[in-house]
């Protein structure tokens, strides 16, 4: 917008207030979480949380990290998770965008239908876990954790709207006439090209991954393949988790840093994904095109 | 799609082949001798000796004597539920909608037939074909079900109790007969419309046949193979017949259902997802716009970074922080009520605060994502429809209203669709890690996901009625979905979902 005239002035300046104003909504949480965890446990107990921390103390982390197995055990299976769930399912969400994406294919609408038919119509959830724990017999295992989540029919009708977008009918064409079949096709023209496709669904799926306790909550049956979240969805409840720290650091459960600690968890476990985020950030925005079922 | 030949030229080639006719009538005969055998006055299953059959199943007098002895496939489940007969329950279930299937396809063979000529490009006469043959296969599978589980029952009784009536032959042989005829018909049409089968797609494309199978194991565990399990949602559940031979109940679930829960659950369901379609779409729409128009491409980052952050954040910990924040006695809010001289305000405990503190988290999560969304359409616009409307002397306000807003509208009904989609679904992570298991708050704030979650993790034994609540569910939001998209692609194909 070069041009300015004079009636968008107004716009402009309410423009910037509003932005202003909801990006420090978005924003403020995280600020009170991360200062609520280096506020002194006591001090909250007497005035509450407030914005900003007072009587600075690092004694949450340390409480965490002075018996570090559990949590230690459960980041491993959120990296375990997190990385057979993402690259296990870019893998089977990029072929099966491949095959739906492409025009020669006879049945591409009908699987692409079928494939969104599971978002509108299923079992429910109990026939759901019937099947990993009755029928399979996953239950307890950590297959049944990752493996649930490995595709999802808006991630592969995302992915092909990527590679409709990004590899054009005529390359494939051109590259068919010079007898490329469909698997030459997919690793040398396709995937090359997919940079963007690949880290906005490799980062929704890394995501979905990372941050899931439902899985764990339906499937495990120890604490060994508890993911991150669901340990600290534990530790919020304060069950097991806080007795056996106050067990660990031989402290009386009641001298346990109970409120901060629970903030601290909460940052710990978030660190990654926000680290991680301004690398993949400049795909991720520049494009969410979602298209049709149909292609 | 065929440009080498003409309707009329197919018309043509058509009536040169004399033997279609007779064809044509075989494959209608086959197709009235298995609607007929469904008749539900004719036997597919009879029960033969049974006075010991009725013995070992332990019978009252009362109950055999409200048994008759012979059953179509379509009403075989009414024996299963007089006479508790769960475990032939499953079987007769699958073999209910298989015939059910068989009919409805091969009704839809007969009303294709009948419009063929209406139907685009001449593949009127294909699809009619198509639809016939899946139907012979569904008899045909029906008959050999039927068998099949005469044979089952009698081993688990131990005794010759069960007999496979005649209507399993004829619809068996007319469903073979049937399905080899319409396959010759149907190589003809193939021909003439120049379409090729099943075999040789797979001789080109085997490749992306191959690509596919692991997309096939996974939607068929996770998804399909679970549908069969809607038939947990017509069962008593006890723990000593286990799932698949507990008892049937027929509708007796969703009666309890529609007595007690259907009516509040469907309702929060439904309200809090259009409060969330609306709302989530008008202000990331909103938002959308404004960010377009910073012009300083470093502010226009960050301020997006920022808001799209909350996107990142695991339920579990948005639950500690409107812990933080609503607490009674160290929350924040309550922090800043005292130090302004009101009265604490006891959250979680009255239920009136929660659809709007639900609303406003699910806004605050969800805005940056769907703004995202909106702004990659934005970006997308050509500048020249701004610039040639700034010399036409358009302001900002004229701008938006007329180019950018109307661009966004594909957009909007895309996501609109796959919200509605999920209508019935909606957020359960969100409700559960907010509310959990405060009962307080239930009236206002329990949707079909946390109930059946609930229901499911705190009574096992209620176990048909979490089913029967899911595929009400399902079936609702179905329909919803089925119902938008059939109105949009009447008035407009090209925004239609599938």
């Amino acid at each position: 917008m070069k041009i300015r005239d004079r009636s968008a002035v107004p716009f402009h300046v309410i423009k910037a207030i509003l932005l202003a104003i909801l990006s420090v909504l978005c924003v403020l949480p995280f600020i009170m979480i991360i200062s609520g965890s280096l506020t002194d446990n006591y001090t909250i107990l007497k005035e509450g949380f407030s914005l900003f921390p007072r009587n600075i103390t690092a004694e949450a982390y340390r409480t965490i990290f002075r018996s570090p197995d559990g949590i230690l055990q459960a980041y491993k299976m959120n990296f375990y998770y997190t990385f057979m769930g993402t690259a296990l399912g870019l893998l089977v969400i990029t072929l099966t965008a491949y095959v739906i994406s492409r025009k020669d294919f006879k049945y591409r609408n009908k699987v692409s239908f079928l494939i969104y038919f599971t978002t509108i119509f299923g079992g429910g959830m109990i026939p759901w876990y019937m099947m990993y724990t009755n029928v399979l017999g996953l239950r307890g295992t950590t297959l049944a954790i990752w493996f649930p989540a490995l595709m999802s029919s808006f991630l592969v009708i995302l992915m092909r709207t990527f590679i409709t977008g990004s590899v054009p009918d005529a390359v494939v064409e051109s590259a068919k006439i010079d007898g490329a079949g469909h698997w030459i096709i997919f690793w040398r023209i396709v995937l090359p090209v997919l940079g963007p496709g690949l880290a906005t669904v490799g980062l929704f799926q890394a995501l979905g991954y990372w941050n899931d306790w439902y899985r764990s909550s339906m499937f495990s049956t120890s604490s060994e393949t508890w993911s991150l979240q669901f340990y600290l969805y534990d530790m919020v409840n304060s069950t097991l988790a806080m007795r056996q720290m106050a067990q660990n650091v031989s402290l009386n459960t009641a001298d346990l840093p109970t409120q901060t600690v629970k903030l601290a968890m909460a940052v710990v476990a978030t660190g990654p994904v926000l680290l991680f985020y301004p690398f993949v950030q400049r795909y991720f925005v520049s494009g969410i095109t979602i298209g049709a079922v149909k292609g | 799609m065929n440009p080498s030949m003409t309707a009329a030229g197919r018309a043509a080639a058509r009536a040169g082949r004399s033997g279609d006719r007779r064809k044509l009538a075989a494959m209608g005969l086959c197709a009235l001798v298995i609607l007929i055998c469904f008749v539900p006055a004719f036997p597919w299953i009879r029960a033969v000796n049974t006075e010991a059959l009725y013995g070992t199943m332990g019978l009252k007098a009362s109950v055999a004597k409200k048994l008759s002895p012979d059953h179509s496939v379509l009403t075989f489940l009414s024996f299963v539920e007089t006479s508790k007969q769960g475990i032939l329950g499953f079987w007769s279930f699958l073999l209910l909608i298989v015939s059910a299937a068989a009919i409805i396809l091969i009704l839809a063979a007969g009303v294709t037939y009948a419009i063929r000529n209406r139907i685009a490009e001449g593949k009127g006469m294909l699809r009619a074909c198509s639809f016939f043959q899946k139907g012979m296969i569904f008899s045909l599978a029906a008959a050999a079900g039927t068998a099949g589980l005469t044979i089952f029952a009698n081993s688990h009784y131990g005794m010759t109790g069960f007999a496979a009536g005649w209507p399993v032959y004829a619809a068996g042989a007319a469903g073979a007969c049937g399905y080899l005829v319409s396959k010759r018909i149907e190589k003809q049409e193939m021909i003439l419309c120049r379409e090729h089968g099943f075999i040789e797609e797979f001789r080109r494309n085997w490749v992306l046949f191959l690509f596919l199978v692991p997309c096939f194991v996974f939607f068929l565990i996770n998804n399909y193979l679970p549908m069969t399990g809607i038939y947990f949602a017509f069962t008593q559940f006890n723990f000593r017949d286990h799932l698949f031979a507990s008892p049937f109940v027929g509708f007796k679930n969703f009666e309890f259902l529609v007595r007690s829960e259907i009516l509040h659950l469907t309702q929060n369901t439904i309200l809090y997802n259009i409060v969330f379609i609306v709302i989530g779409n008008i202000l990331q729409i909103f938002f959308a716009i404004l960010i377009s128009h910073v012009a300083n491409k470093r502010m226009r980052k960050i301020s997006q970074t920022m808001i799209f952050m909350p996107y990142f954040v695991s339920y579990v910990i948005l639950r500690v922080l409107v812990f933080n924040m609503f607490e009674y006695e160290v929350g924040l809010v309550n922090n800043f009520i005292t130090s302004m001289g009101m009265e604490r305000i006891d959250f979680y405990n009255t239920p009136e605060y929660w659809p709007w503190l639900i609303t406003a988290f699910f806004l605050w999560k969800n805005i940056g994502y769907g703004m995202v969304v909106y702004l990659a359409t934005i970006t997308g616009i050509s500048t020249e429809y701004y610039e040639a409307a700034q010399i036409d002397g358009a302001n900002i306000y004229q701008q938006i209203r007329y180019i950018t807003v109307p661009l966004l509208k594909p957009t909007f009904i895309i996501l609109l669709l796959y919200a509605l989609g999920g209508i019935m679904k909606g957020q359960f992570e969100l409700f559960y890690q907010l509310v959990g298991n405060n009962g307080t708050l239930f009236n206002a704030t329990d949707i079909f996901d946390t109930y059946v979650y609930r229901i499911t993790t705190t009574q096992p034994l209620s176990m048909g009625m979490g089913t029967a609540a899911g595929l009400f569910q399902s079936l609702f939001g179905f329909l919803v979905i089925m119902i938008t998209n059939l109105c949009i692609k009447r008035r407009n194909p090209e925004y239609a979902l599938f």
